[in-house]
């Protein structure tokens, strides 16, 4: 049976700690380039700080994690991709990027309405006899190509080898939950499979208080947020810039 | 036949066309993008037998339980065990590259002695010489570990035991003050609150130990309109905590200790609460002057706080004023209040800034990069990261992140007692020492930190009371031997005593004390302790600009 692998993010838990993005980046063996500006650094996951443009009591804050949305439908960065380095996979539905067939044209990068994808403009390094730390689940990527959120696809890998070394050919759920799934203190981010229809993130993405980014597009986005604050809905459909006070912009 | 020149360029054109229609040049384009992508000193991660074992952080004095993955026999991932009673597997965001640390370009390596490079042996000589020569200070920053035993042991006839404490501490002082019970055996019952008013205290972001709030906010607060406990957040500047908190009242910087004068006389001459007490030396006009709020606003507060009993207010540091509130509300000593968690711990002396009358001062590498002694005495400063421009004479390089055996006794702000041990997963490089190996280098009859370790197994084993929370939840009374429970603690298993003693402390206000102002003016960025955070998480933070980085601070 395939699945459809997604998440709601609730925003009203989200602290914006960032304990989200940093297990991401341990987990994929991102690399502490300290020449990266906030425009050319490599963050597949980016906690945004958005505010309501409000003062005093009036003022209201959300944190919004962005990561690659794994749209399911006319995937923009899978069409313009020259080199098919970019697929929807159709056992997961998980976005895939492949760095080995990526030339580094940055056409998806363009492509992508929610800024998610990252160019590696570096060699990857670390202190000398760090390579003893990182992660060997995750291949370190080259110079010259883009990267992106793969849903933590090794960790998917991993919990499909267990099941099959019990002859089972389904993962136990509880064995694939994405780093920063695992790593958020408040239980903001869930995960689960949308095409299970008694996974509980099957009901939560029909909740009234439930949304998605740029849904006018039609890329059916797989990461759904929510919040009851009406002001943080009308975020969804926002082209990007207003109120928000990162860096990235 | 005879071969002309135009032969020749058919035929080249001839293959040059049918060699396009071969897989040779684009398997070789290939090959060489590849090949300029992939040069050999780009590195590889190491191979071997994944394994996951359990043990806890011990970055600063809270130790939250941690799963850490192990490869080829060194920690390539940490996340949190949700096994651990308090921590219930959140970790604060540097838990999470935390292994990467001891790999920090500004790791220390080797003795300086005055910026230049020295030894071990010499810097052995000289601590002995300085012991025999006059007294002797050893500063711990956290107190009632193994190696605490070691160093006071150590001093007993050459000097004297000091600990810096943390904010959170530092806020429970004044029942410390007034109850007579050391501060340290104190501790917040915040799970039975219903209302928690926090003056400046970043609890969603940090404070205490990171997972035990977040996790209690986000299962009886985050996102419900009515929700079972209110966060009230009182601070001059939108913190992370404000953002979410139930209510945040805006005052002006410094004026936390008035707010609180101020809630108490309208909690006392409204009749809100049964306490009597002295009353508030400032009026409610007064108070509002100070802290830039409206005496209507203040009456509110008052009202709405004891709307959803229990109460519990927490200060950000040591503020008498805010301490003398939770009198007022009759939150100390009482369910979802301050609790006294243990009855064993005894007092310890702050150390001040100011040091005199001393030939050395011993300084553990548990203690903040920012606390900086001022004195005569020779300063051996123990510290696995440079945190930038020391003053130290001897800087001795200390085993970094899980590179050292040590236990784990009750965090700060914990309501209950616990106990665990953290053995050491990762190699530490030959030329670092923990300050209880120094000293135990100096004095071989010195109790070392494992002998410690099995003592305090063997009293939790002969008291047989608590429980040891593990892979199972195990009452201490059902192990057969000491050797069996000290097994299951060296795996990752936390020992939790009985349940706090609530009836055990008692504050009796006479007269309403002074208030002080905050020590730190803005949290915008929290407390770290540690003196370097991890490249990953520098870079992070500076992409995007989600928090400031302690980079750069000078001690």
């Amino acid at each position: 049976m395939s699945a459809r692998y997604g998440m709601v993010i609730d925003l009203d838990r989200c602290t914006g700690c960032g304990a989200c993005m940093m297990a991401c980046a341990a987990e994929n063996n991102v690399p502490p380039v300290p020449r990266a500006t906030p425009r050319t650094g490599l963050t597949p996951m980016l906690v945004r700080k958005v505010s309501n443009g409000g003062e005093g009591v009036d003022r209201r804050e959300v944190f919004i994690p962005i990561m690659c949305m794994h749209c399911e439908r006319e995937t923009p960065c899978v069409g313009v991709c020259p080199q098919q380095a970019v697929e929807v996979d159709k056992a997961t539905g998980i976005v895939m990027q492949m760095p080995q067939r990526c030339l580094g044209c940055r056409y998806c990068m363009t492509a992508c309405p929610y800024h998610a994808r990252y160019f590696n403009w570096w060699d990857p390094q670390w202190p000398a006899g760090m390579e003893k730390a990182l992660n060997p689940g995750v291949a370190v990527r080259m110079r010259g190509v883009v990267e992106k959120c793969n849903l933590c696809h090794a960790r998917l890998h991993s919990a499909t080898q267990k099941a099959a070394a019990t002859g089972k050919r389904e993962i136990n759920p509880a064995d694939y939950v994405p780093a920063c799934v695992e790593a958020c203190p408040t239980a903001a981010i869930r995960f689960g499979n949308l095409a299970d229809k008694h996974d509980p993130l099957s009901l939560e993405v029909r909740s009234p208080d439930t949304f998605r980014f740029l849904t006018r597009l039609g890329t059916e986005p797989k990461v759904y947020y929510k919040s009851k604050e009406a002001w943080v809905r009308a975020l969804a459909e926002s082209n990007s810039g207003s109120g928000v006070e990162t860096k990235r912009g | 036949m005879k071969v002309t020149r135009r032969d020749l360029l058919v035929w080249s054109a001839g293959a040059t066309a049918g060699l396009l229609f071969t897989p040779v040049p684009w398997k070789l384009l290939d090959d060489v993008s590849i090949w300029s992508q992939n040069w050999p000193w780009i590195p590889q991660p190491t191979r071997g037998p994944v394994d996951v074992k359990l043990s806890f952080c011990t970055l600063c004095p809270n130790g939250c339980g941690m799963r850490v993955r192990m490869a080829g026999g060194w920690p390539v991932g940490v996340a949190g065990a949700g096994c651990h009673p308090v921590s219930r597997g959140a970790l604060c965001p540097l838990g999470f590259a935390a292994h990467q640390l001891n790999w920090h370009p500004r790791r220390l390596s080797r003795v300086c002695y005055r910026g230049n490079t020295s030894s071990w042996g010499e810097a052995r000589v000289a601590f002995t010489k300085a012991c025999g020569e006059g007294p002797i200070m050893i500063i711990d920053g956290h107190p009632g570990r193994a190696a605490s035993s070691a160093f006071e042991t150590f001093v007993q006839r050459r000097g004297s035991y000091r600990v810096v404490p943390g904010q959170e501490t530092r806020a429970l002082a004044p029942y410390g003050t007034w109850s007579g019970i050391p501060a340290a055996a104190l501790g917040y019952d915040l799970e039975n609150a219903g209302t928690i008013v926090s003056f400046g205290a970043p609890l969603l972001d940090g404070w205490g130990t990171p997972g035990r709030l977040t996790r209690l906010w986000a299962e009886r607060a985050a996102g419900l309109a009515d929700p079972q406990l209110h966060l009230i957040q009182v601070e001059p500047s939108f913190s992370r905590t404000a953002a979410r908190a139930w209510q945040y009242v805006t005052i002006r910087a410094g004026g936390e200790g008035a707010v609180a004068e101020g809630v108490a006389r309208v909690l006392l001459e409204e009749h809100l609460v049964p306490a009597r007490g002295p009353m508030p030396s400032l009026t409610l006009v007064e108070v509002a002057e100070q802290a830039g709020v409206s005496t209507d606003a203040i009456r509110d507060l008052a009202r709405t706080i004891v709307a959803r009993p229990p109460v519990v207010a927490v200060a950000d540091d040591n503020n008498p004023a805010i301490a003398a509130l939770n009198v007022v509300l009759g939150a100390v000593g009482a369910r979802g209040g301050i609790v006294r968690r243990s009855k064993h711990i005894r007092q310890d002396v702050c150390a001040e800034a100011a040091i005199r009358g001393m030939r050395a001062v011993l300084i553990d590498s548990t203690v903040p990069w920012d606390f900086v002694p001022q004195t005569d005495a020779e300063v051996f400063r123990f510290a696995a990261w440079d945190g930038g421009s020391t003053k130290a004479d001897w800087l001795l390089p200390a085993p970094g992140f899980l590179e050292d055996l040590t236990d784990v006794p009750t965090a700060p702000t914990s309501g209950m007692e616990t106990y665990a041990v953290a053995p050491s997963l990762a190699e530490a490089p030959t030329e670092v020492q923990s300050a209880a190996q120094f000293l135990s280098s100096i004095d071989p009859t010195l109790v070392t930190v494992d002998k410690v370790i099995h003592t305090r197994c063997s009293e939790i084993f002969r008291q047989r009371m608590g429980t040891l929370w593990g892979q199972d939840v195990t009452p201490v009374a059902k192990f057969v031997s000491v050797q069996k429970l000290e097994e299951e603690l060296w795996k990752g298993a936390v020992w939790i005593g009985e349940p706090h003693h609530a009836g055990g402390l008692r504050c009796q206000l006479n007269d309403w004390p002074e208030a002080i102002g905050p020590a730190r003016t803005s949290n915008a960025s929290p407390p770290w302790l540690v003196p370097v955070l991890p490249s990953l998480a520098s870079k992070l933070y500076q992409e995007s600009g989600l928090r400031e980085s302690p980079e750069g601070r000078s001690a």
